[in-house]
């Protein structure tokens, strides 16, 4: 119980904290809508983390995980009438059932050969979201889904209050689940997979078993994210597939850190903010994002997370240090 | 008694060139077997194919305690009894040395309870020589010696029956290899068989009760040490034709 108390434990804590009485300090609705896409931003990335960071597979289909979840919300909500508080839930199974079909080709495979074939489900993904008009809307998506209620009072009234919370509710379940399962066996077993493939399989670990685990742990809170999304921002549009929707995240998950899943959410905070705070400068602020990214892998490629711990292990190094320093002082 | 392990012709071929050539062997229950031949002359293939790791025989039979293994899925080979260690020192290096050894006694022996598998691999890291202080570290920081014996208690900790070392002495020290040479002794009186690669002779003819020789992927000679190293076929593939006239 101590242990939870203390170091990196309590900053996270701290930071629940914050995000939890912010709303309450805060008035801005603005300020709220940007936070719950933050939420959702992190969820999508700290998840990636899963399949990218610790299993070091190269999957970039991540964000058609993210897209079934929106649309299949969207149609279970939309279209057959499912109350949203349980197509969110849903939507992460749906993400789960895409990662498997993504799985079957790439049990075995290595490398870029990951990356063409996830990459590549995710166009085919895209092309069929176009191409089925009458349940998805095709290019134009599905406008007006129902929103999160309970009785009467809509979710989004009073500046999102709900949605705000519902995020930050999703993001915590996600970021314990995503804690525990890479301090589990398992999590461990996809990292002796990633030093050396032949030696985990040589000692008993399978190679396909645990690559399938990996892309279907890593996308049912992705489906969750995505359902979240489609229900809050009440549309589900094919844009999600572009470009700018998986470099973003992807950003996120580089600048913050890999293998580290805390990493990558503060990733999500940092850049969604630093964006915000250089709206005024229009696109530039994409090339200056990037410039960070492109620095910050160069010279701390683990990321803001582990410049961080190495900053607490210095601030409490030197926290010794000066205590030894004064007992010795007193004697 | 049937043998343990027999490999029955077995052929593996990259291309044109022909890797390991038609080689059989058999090793009985208890024994150190040894695996002798120049550089390039097909010993780890041969123990690749055994394991089917990375790949299989292109041809022929391993037959491990009676049931053949040769089409066994390769992760399934170490929980079946036969497990081996790579020529190069390799490790988890991302993982702490008791984690390193807690994957192989989890996936590879199947203990599903966390404490006594963590029991099971401080234990395995002791008997190999590797201290407790050592438990904690990043494998990637432990020495070439350490790294040989982790790769090793990883290995025994899936408690095999068969035990096959890929060179466990090359790049070691005088001190060291005298160790590994206690270590393998040790291992085989607590009834595990061994199949042991060697480049260099010596630590071979020291322990094995019998060795195979390699040349050019196929089987020079088998036989106990003496007869080995007075075979002139062996003196001509380690030191070339012209010292057998000399």
């Amino acid at each position: 119980m101590r242990d939870l108390l203390t170091g990196p434990n309590l900053a996270r804590l701290i930071c629940l904290l914050i995000l939890i009485l912010l709303p309450l300090v805060v008035p801005s609705p603005y300020i709220r809508h940007l936070l719950i896409i933050t939420f959702i931003y992190a969820m999508v990335a700290s998840n990636w983390d899963l399949s990218l960071g610790y299993a070091g597979v190269f999957n970039f289909g991540h964000i058609a995980f993210f897209a079934a979840g929106c649309y299949g919300s969207a149609i279970l909500s939309k279209t057959i009438g499912i109350t949203p508080w349980l197509t969110i839930p849903l939507a992460g199974i749906i993400g789960v059932i895409a990662a498997l079909i993504v799985c079957l080709p790439v049990l075995r495979l290595k490398g870029i050969y990951v990356v063409l074939v996830t990459f590549a489900f995710s166009q085919l993904c895209f092309q069929l979201v176009l191409s089925q008009e009458e349940i998805t809307g095709g290019s134009m998506g599905m406008p007006l889904l129902p929103p999160l209620k309970i009785g009467d009072y809509n979710f989004a009234r009073d500046g999102k209050f709900g949605y705000y919370y519902v995020g930050l509710f999703l993001l915590v379940l996600s970021t314990i689940y995503l804690h525990r399962l890479v301090r589990s066996r398992f999590g461990t077993s996809i990292v002796a997979l990633r030093d050396n493939e032949d030696y985990a399989i040589s000692r008993g670990i399978s190679l396909a078993r645990q690559r399938m685990l990996t892309l279907g742990l890593s996308a049912f809170f992705t489906g969750v994210a995505g359902g979240f999304y489609s229900t809050y921002v009440r549309v589900a549009s094919p844009e999600i597939f572009g470009f700018g929707f998986l470099s973003l995240a992807l950003s996120m998950l580089l600048l913050g850190g890999l293998n580290s899943i805390y990493g990558p959410i503060l990733g999500a905070f940092v850049i969604t903010l630093l964006s915000e705070a250089m709206v005024d400068l229009g696109p530039m602020r994409f090339l200056i994002i990037s410039a960070l990214i492109i620095l910050m892998l160069l010279f701390y490629p683990g990321g803001l997370n582990n410049a961080l711990q190495q900053a607490y292990k210095w601030s409490s190094r030197s926290g010794a240090a000066a205590r030894l320093f004064r007992t010795n002082a007193r004697n | 008694m049937d043998p343990i392990l027999v490999v029955d012709r077995v052929s593996k071929s990259f291309g044109s060139l022909r890797a390991v050539d038609d080689v059989s062997l058999s090793v009985e229950e208890g024994e150190i077997f040894g695996i002798a031949g120049p550089n390039g002359s097909g010993k780890s293939t041969l123990f690749n194919i055994i394991t089917s790791i990375p790949f299989p025989a292109d041809s022929g039979r391993v037959v491990f305690e009676g049931r053949e293994i040769q089409r066994m899925r390769p992760n399934r080979v170490c929980r079946f009894g036969l497990a081996r260690t790579f020529q190069k020192e390799t490790s988890f290096d991302t993982l702490s040395t008791l984690d390193n050894v807690i994957l192989g006694s989890t996936y590879g022996r199947g203990t599903d309870d966390s404490a006594e598998s963590r029991k099971q691999a401080g234990e395995t890291l002791e008997f190999v020589g590797i201290g407790t202080d050592q438990f904690e570290r990043p494998a990637a920081e432990l020495s070439v010696f350490d790294k040989k014996r982790l790769m090793i208690a990883s290995a025994i900790v899936t408690e095999p029956r068969v035990l096959l070392l890929d060179e466990p002495a090359s790049g070691l020290t005088k001190p060291e290899i005298d160790e590994t040479i206690d270590l393998i002794r040790r291992l085989n009186q607590s009834g595990v068989t061994l199949l042991v690669i060697e480049h260099v002779l010596p630590l071979l003819l020291t322990v094995s009760a019998r060795l195979l020789v390699l040349n050019h992927g196929s089987e020079l000679v088998t036989g106990t040490p003496d007869d080995v190293i007075r075979d002139p076929h062996v003196v001509e593939a380690y030191l070339g034709s012209r010292a057998r006239h000399d």
